[in-house]
């Protein structure tokens, strides 16, 4: 059970996983969420699939994820079915419409906590700006944004390296 | 509707292999998908975000989960689901076996150095977007301004600012001040 995403759920997984069960330590459990971070994909499910996988292999991964995801699952679901009928409701608007406000805060929130883990140098700074401004156009496809970081991530860290070689 | 479900299943795998950066990154490609499929409104999609951070479980998966059930009911949900998930279970079953190569290589790590100021402009695209957009009003962005200032003092849980919003939401709409 865990509320509010994936950057509340280490503090959480560690009193768990590594207090409680003992299944995994806590520099495996740092190790494993570094790495989910910086793969594609939700970095709790990510985690929980490491986790899995270290224990019990592809079968505890599979578990892991489906303990994870099945109870939200029903929630959303239950909450979905209901949500078209009581959104009629002015209150229920007005609710939402402070909901909005809540949520775009904690979209912007996100943005501040990436931007601290991500920004570092003037290349980052200049990955980060294209990427923006290319976002912003509407045009080009989010994934070959994506790729074209990738491309350019390689390429910068070949040229560092072959600076260095010559120094 | 075969043909809803594959396309549903194609849209949220890749969502899961090209999001990086936590359960916000998938959202720059939900609000795209809203505007090049309509299987559901941006409006839509900020109200599920709402449900989806006050439900247990991680935000990018429950947002998924109810974008296949708007779409196309139970089927949809488990469709979406599975699909956002199951490009982090294929990369996570090759990186574990690799992964001493995988965190010392220099190229993977160059690589990761770019995709995160991506992830993060991607999102900030989305915040944009949605300020001028959304009706949040001036009233709207000033309280959201609030909270984001205030965060820089004592950053709050998720839950304190979306509760705390939809109670003002509720006071304000209450004497007509957000035109809802």
């Amino acid at each position: 059970m865990l509320l509010g995403g994936g950057y509340v759920i280490l503090p959480i997984l560690t009193s768990e996983l590594v207090e409680k069960k003992k299944w995994i330590t806590s520099d495996e459990l740092v190790e494993f969420y570094t790495i989910s971070s910086s793969l594609p994909g939700i970095i709790a499910a990510n985690t929980a699939i490491f986790t899995g996988r270290k224990l019990l292999g592809t079968k505890g991964a599979v578990a892991a994820i489906l303990g994870m995801i099945l109870p939200a699952f029903l929630a959303i679901i239950l909450l979905a079915s209901i949500l078209n009928e009581i959104t009629g409701y002015r209150s229920i608007q007005h609710i939402f419409w402070g909901v909005g406000v809540g949520v775009i805060t904690l979209l912007f929130l996100a943005v501040k906590e990436m931007w601290a883990k991500a920004i570092c140098d003037k290349f980052t700074a200049i990955v980060y700006i294209v990427s923006l401004l290319l976002a912003l156009t509407h045009k080009i496809p989010l994934a070959i944004i994506i790729i074209c970081a990738i491309v350019a991530g390689i390429l910068n860290q070949l040229w560092l390296d072959r600076r260095e070689i010559n120094d | 509707m075969i043909k809803l479900c594959i396309n549903l299943f194609l849209q949220f795998f890749n969502i899961g292999v090209f999001s990086f950066g936590g359960g916000y990154a998938t959202l720059p490609f939900l609000y795209d998908l809203a505007e090049k499929f309509h299987w559901y409104t941006t409006k839509q999609l900020t109200d599920m975000l709402a449900v989806a951070s006050i439900t247990p479980g991680p935000v990018g998966v429950n947002v998924a989960t109810y974008a296949g059930f708007t779409t196309s009911g139970v089927l949809g949900a488990l469709i979406a689901t599975t699909a956002v998930i199951l490009p982090s279970f294929i990369i996570i079953t090759i990186v574990s076996k690799i992964l001493d190569k995988f965190k010392t290589n220099k190229m993977v790590q160059g690589a990761i150095h770019a995709l995160k100021p991506a992830g993060c402009a991607l999102l900030s695209a989305v915040g944009i977007k949605l300020l001028f957009t959304s009706n949040l009003h001036l009233i709207g962005l000033i309280l959201a301004g609030v909270f984001i200032g205030s965060s820089f003092v004592k950053k709050q849980d998720p839950l304190f600012y979306l509760g705390v919003s939809a109670l003002i939401g509720l006071v304000l709409g209450h004497f007509n001040l957000i035109g809802v």
